[in-house]
């Protein structure tokens, strides 16, 4: 039976040891405790009964073989810097993590690529990128992300207004299947149409697939510079409305965020990082990348009259690192102000049409006020991916806390589906989301995730318990 | 109140090497952008200008393309910009740069305050400040890191010593040098760009200074020479210290001492 | 003296020049005005001359070297403390000045207790030590030390005027530089001497990308700023060799622009981003009595504590001094973590730290990949000892001003 999973033994780790190298198997108590957990401890600590250090896909292929004949559920870890509960125990097991499969492979100057194991880290994929003089664009800000982490989690980032997510540049992936096999999902092609997408399938599905062991990346040319405009609003409404009409001009900007002065306020008070201007109620940040200074002139000059024309106060330039770095390291100490400002957090990261951003923002303001939480909006305004932040006063109840919290984020999942947004834009289902994912895809949708779920692992030991859940048989669906 | 602000226009990368086979300087950064603690500097002009009242000029030294530089300050909002350009002034050291700032301070009648950047991110001396006034004979205060008192009669500073600060207040004209974080530099406004585009950029050159000793600008004016240039000695590598828990305690506070980290 | 120049062309022979004079050092000679030893470079006649005429000069490539020789050290006091790093100039001005057999001589300035201050520099193996002491010099202010600092240069001509590279002496050489119209390095990290007393100035540029090798051949005194712990302190001697000359003052020297409204202690920033040193206490601390340690040698290092995330989750530590990726990122010259097993979260918000000193139990902790200095051992172990012996230190260099 596929659940209760079988709970290792002595004998199991006898065996791994004959696999593996002693060193780098950790029983139960040895095991740290960053490993029970990642960025979200929110979202559930759980032991592990055991943590491998996998060096090759070899290793992983007869640890899978072992796991799914004994039926051990098996966990995958990268850095651990995941926001969803993703890459953690839920039901004991294998904690597998790939960090000791840290070799980047290669650039392959003539098809534009970069091949790499999962566990080197993003930061690490985009300097041997840089160091070959291109470029690998995504960038969650997280940048000690495992590189396999941000693939199987479609990690994106503010970026994506111009270059898209990760989705855009996994070429190949190499990976183990639940049953031991590996198996190559495509190739290093720019187009393919053999069968199933199989590879896109993978992307996005958070370890409960397959496990990733290497990884084929699109490279592009790398931009010569990147400015910065930050434009001030005496409205959120003008503000978000100038979106659409940015993402209308003759190029595409890199990235397009806003802010509001309540958000600087907690920033400048807590980390005491003070943006460059704070004449105004609401602010756009819009990077742009050219590769002369003509060009970006240029797009400085059309994005500033198309700003100014939608009701813009002005347009500032930052036009070098110290002032790109006066501006963004604001913007990167968003969560840790509004961590700092209250005394508990929830969040949400749904993704709506880029046409529906303000009025997702009103009513989100609505909401906060019915319900009596604060509601913060900041956030990825040029792709519609907005991180909704919770926040817990400290007049609040626990219990007041937990149950309006709950009801703003059904309110506010209800928006986003009613705009016709999505679930999470950002980060995944993981744990956290898990509850408000079959309300919010629908009971047709969610058996067919389930589907996939079974076809691909269908003892169910792979990351079980998250993006679907397991039934009372310990099934998932189907 | 008339503020001069001295900046100067900087590699836009301070990421340079050595060639160690030829023993020059590679630069990375092939542009140029205004010397970023200079933008302090330019910000404290504008707020005090704004509380106080008056004009405020930026005043450089260096190339032609220093226009660009001052096109920047022109955005920010300075009132006026002077660059002072002439192939005289090539090669001037401290000594030699600040006198010919000096000059430039002269020719445009003097300035009650005069605020300089605390240092650049190219030469890194910090003595420009300094020298300026001591060649104009004003008082000056160093490091300031926050502004206690502006007034149309004097200013007070708050400036950072070694381990105390200090309060100082001084009378027009005196100069300042100001920390970095004394504010958070404004942001380049593309409207001011627009309403300040007739504006120009004013030129000075060695016939234009009251001092016609050229024995006093450039190289020749310059009493330090830099030698030669080349590549810091790499790091030591890491180490293990070893032995029972005393013995390390005591070779720790040794190898720190050593090293003088302690 | 060649530093002050008249123009004879401009000069009407009125005297003014010669009345204003503090120091009696003008004369009328047979071709105008005159310049005697007694000048103290105060710059008074400068300004007192109604015709413009007078100036300070000294042209690139004029000073005859044989007139300058020896090394003055500043000694920099604040609040009434000599600063240590006026002990590393003295050891290296007579390292650079031993072979040349050159005197080395320290100026001393400041408000009440200068003079006594004054002695305890004997022990160090200077000569001399010129003392100025006025209630007016208590706190700095750069236009008159600059005047009190000119009287000392005139006084010996030394080929060389070491100042330490503190923000009151960064703030000070340039003026003075500027004063003698000569050269001034800064931040010189070595310095050598030529055997015709050329100084070889070394110093970072570009943030430390490159070295400069700099000279001023061809001027004199020779100026140079050093930073605090970079050159050796010498031993204090038993015998103390030194002899103090205490300067007189004049009113015109303590004359100043600027008002010193206050001094006090630099409050200490309530971020740790800015801090100098930091102890950091992870995982490794168990209980409120390793917290204890690890505060001890905080508090020895003249540091503040920050902690792992690992340690705010068990409670012990303040989420406000939360090193890595969900907490703050520091850089500080001296960081030492205590039972930090070293995760890149964590890592990540302190690799570029100056100097990593790591000390863990585990010996594949992956703080000891980035760390500069490795223990492994217990922290409970280690700690107390090391606490020990940095108070020994402590006691010792305190000492080493005290003991006249």
């Amino acid at each position: 039976m596929p659940f209760p999973y079988h709970k290792i033994n002595g004998q199991d780790i006898a065996h791994f040891r004959t696999i593996i190298g002693e060193e780098r198997i950790v029983e139960k108590e040895a095991v740290k405790k960053e490993y029970h957990h990642d960025e979200m401890p929110e979202y559930g600590v759980y032991a592990p009964d055991l943590l491998i250090e996998a060096i090759n896909k070899e290793e992983i292929s007869q640890i899978m073989k072992y796991a799914y004949e004994k039926n051990i559920p098996v966990t995958v870890r990268g850095a651990g810097t995941g926001l969803a509960g993703g890459a953690t125990c839920k039901y004991g097991g294998i904690l597998l993590s790939v960090m000791k499969m840290n070799r980047i492979l290669g650039v392959d100057m003539d098809n534009m690529t970069i091949t790499t194991e999962p566990g080197a880290l993003l930061s690490e994929v985009a300097d041997a990128a840089s160091a070959a003089g291109l470029f690998y664009p995504p960038d969650p800000g997280e940048r000690t992300a495992s590189i396999g982490g941000t693939v199987v989690t479609n990690a994106g980032g503010m970026r994506a207004v111009k270059y898209g997510v990760t989705r855009d540049y996994v070429r190949a992936i190499e990976a183990v299947l639940p049953d031991g096999e590996i198996v190559n999902f495509s190739s290093n092609v720019v187009k393919n149409t053999t069968g199933y997408d199989l590879k896109d399938l993978v992307i996005g599905s958070e370890g409960t697939l397959c496990i990733l062991t290497q990884v084929t990346l699109k490279l592009i040319a790398k931009p010569k510079l990147t400015w910065s405009l930050v434009i001030p609003y005496d409205s959120i409404e003008h503000c978000i409305s100038t979106v659409p009409k940015l993402l209308k001009m003759s190029f595409v900007p890199t990235a397009i965020e806003f802010t509001e002065t309540d958000v600087l306020d907690m920033v400048e008070k807590h980390l005491n990082k003070r943006f460059p201007d704070r004449s105004s109620d609401a602010y756009l940040i819009v990077m742009l990348d050219a590769n002369t200074k003509e060009e970006m002139e240029k797009m400085v000059e059309e994005a500033a009259g198309t700003a100014i024309g939608a009701g813009a106060k002005d347009v500032l330039i930052s036009n070098t690192a110290e002032r790109s770095a006066s501006v963004w390291s604001v913007r990167a100490g968003t969560l840790e102000g509004l961590k700092a400002d209250s005394l508990s957090q929830e969040e949400c990261d749904v993704v709506v049409p880029r046409s529906k951003i303000a009025e997702y923002v009103l009513e989100a303001k609505k909401i906060s006020k019915k319900h009596g939480i604060r509601i913060v909006t900041v956030g990825h305004a040029g792709d519609g991916n907005i991180h909704t932040e919770l926040l817990k006063d400290p007049h609040l109840t626990e219990q007041e806390w937990k149950v309006n919290t709950h009801a703003c984020l059904e309110e506010l999942y209800a928006v986003s589906k009613r705009l016709g947004g999505q679930l999470s834009g950002e980060h995944g289902i993981g744990i956290g989301r898990l509850e408000h994912m079959r309300h919010f895809v629908g009971e047709r949708m969610y058996r067919l995730f389930q589907s996939v779920k079974m076809v691909f692992d269908d003892k169910n030991i792979l990351n079980p318990g998250k993006v679907v859940a397991l039934d009372s048989k310990g099934r998932c669906g189907a | 109140m008339k503020i001069i602000v001295c900046i100067k226009q900087v590699p836009d990368s301070s990421d340079v090497a050595i060639d160690p086979e030829s023993g020059t300087l590679i630069r990375m950064g092939q542009n140029a952008k205004t010397n970023p603690y200079d933008l302090y500097a330019i910000e404290t002009a504008l707020r005090i200008r704004d509380e106080v009242g008056g004009t405020v000029t930026a005043l450089t030294m260096g190339p032609p393309q220093a226009e660009e530089m001052m096109r920047d300050a022109y955005m920010m909002g300075v009132d006026e910009t002077v660059v002072m350009s002439d192939r005289k002034f090539a090669g001037s050291d401290v000594l030699a740069t600040s006198y010919t700032l000096s000059q430039g301070i002269k020719m445009l009648e003097g300035a009650d305050l005069i605020i300089c950047g605390k240092q650049t991110t190219d030469g890194d001396t910090a003595q420009i400040g300094p020298a300026i006034a001591e060649h104009l004979d004003i008082p000056h205060v160093a490091w300031v890191k926050s502004l206690e008192e502006v007034n149309d009669r004097f200013i007070a500073v708050v400036h950072q010593m070694s381990g105390h600060v200090q309060v100082s207040e001084m009378p027009y004209p005196c100069l300042i040098t100001v920390d970095k974080d004394i504010f958070v530099p404004r942001l380049p406004s593309y409207k001011t760009k627009l309403s300040t585009r007739e504006k120009e950029v004013r030129f000075l050159s060695f016939a234009d200074l009251p001092d016609k000793n050229l024995s006093r600008f450039g190289i020749i004016g310059s009493p330090t020479q830099v030698d030669k240039m080349f590549p810091p000695e790499a790091a030591e590598g890491q180490v293990h210290i070893e032995g029972n828990s005393v013995e390390k305690a005591n070779r720790l506070v040794a190898l720190l001492s050593e090293a003088k980290i302690l | 003296m060649n530093f002050i120049h008249f123009d004879v062309d401009k000069c009407s022979l009125c005297h003014v020049c010669i009345e204003k004079c503090p120091f009696d050092a003008l004369h009328m000679g047979e071709k105008g005005i005159e310049v005697g030893e007694a000048c103290r470079m105060c710059g008074i006649c400068v300004k007192a001359c109604p015709e413009g005429a007078i100036r300070f000069e000294q042209k690139a490539g004029q000073a005859d070297k044989s007139q300058w020789s020896g090394i003055l050290v500043f000694a920099e006091q604040e609040q009434g403390e000599i600063h240590p790093v006026t002990l590393e100039l003295i050891g290296e001005a007579r390292r650079l000045g031993g072979p040349k057999g050159y005197e080395v001589n320290v100026a001393l300035i400041g408000g009440e207790g200068t003079a006594e201050r004054a002695e305890m520099l004997k022990r160090y193996g200077v000569d001399k030590i010129y003392a100025y002491e006025h209630e007016a010099l208590g706190s700095f202010k750069a236009d008159s030390y600059t005047k009190v600092m000119a009287d000392c240069i005139t006084r010996m001509q030394p080929s060389v005027v070491l100042v330490g590279a503190t923000a009151l002496g960064r703030s000070l050489a340039p003026r003075l530089a500027t004063r003698f119209h000569t050269g001034l390095t800064a931040d010189c990290t070595k310095l050598e001497m030529r055997e015709n007393t050329d100084l070889v100035q070394i110093r970072p540029a570009f943030g430390g990308n490159v070295m400069a090798q700099i000279l001023s051949t061809e001027s004199r005194p020779q100026f140079a700023t050093v930073r605090h712990k970079v050159m050796d302190a010498p031993e204090r001697s038993a015998v103390a060799t030194g002899e103090v000359v205490f300067c007189e003052v004049a009113e015109e020297m303590v004359s100043s622009a600027i008002k010193v409204r206050s001094v006090h202690a630099a409050e200490r920033s309530c971020g740790i981003e800015e801090e100098d040193v930091l102890v950091v206490a992870g995982r490794g601390v168990k209980d409120e009595k390793g917290m204890e340690l690890v505060k001890a040698l905080a508090d020895v290092l003249g540091g503040q504590v920050c902690c792992t995330r690992a340690l705010v989750e068990e409670g012990y530590g303040d989420p406000t001094r939360q090193i890595g990726l969900s907490g703050r990122t520091v850089k500080p010259k001296l960081i030492v973590t205590c039972g930090v097993s070293g995760s890149i979260q964590f890592a990540s918000g302190m690799k570029n730290s100056e100097c990593i000193v790591a000390i863990d139990a585990d010996p594949e902790a992956l703080i000891f990949n980035i760390a500069h200095y490795c223990i492994n051992d217990d922290l409970y172990e280690v700690i107390p000892p090391l606490v020990e012996r940095l108070k020994q230190k402590k006691e010792v260099c305190s000492h080493a001003f005290s003991l006249s």
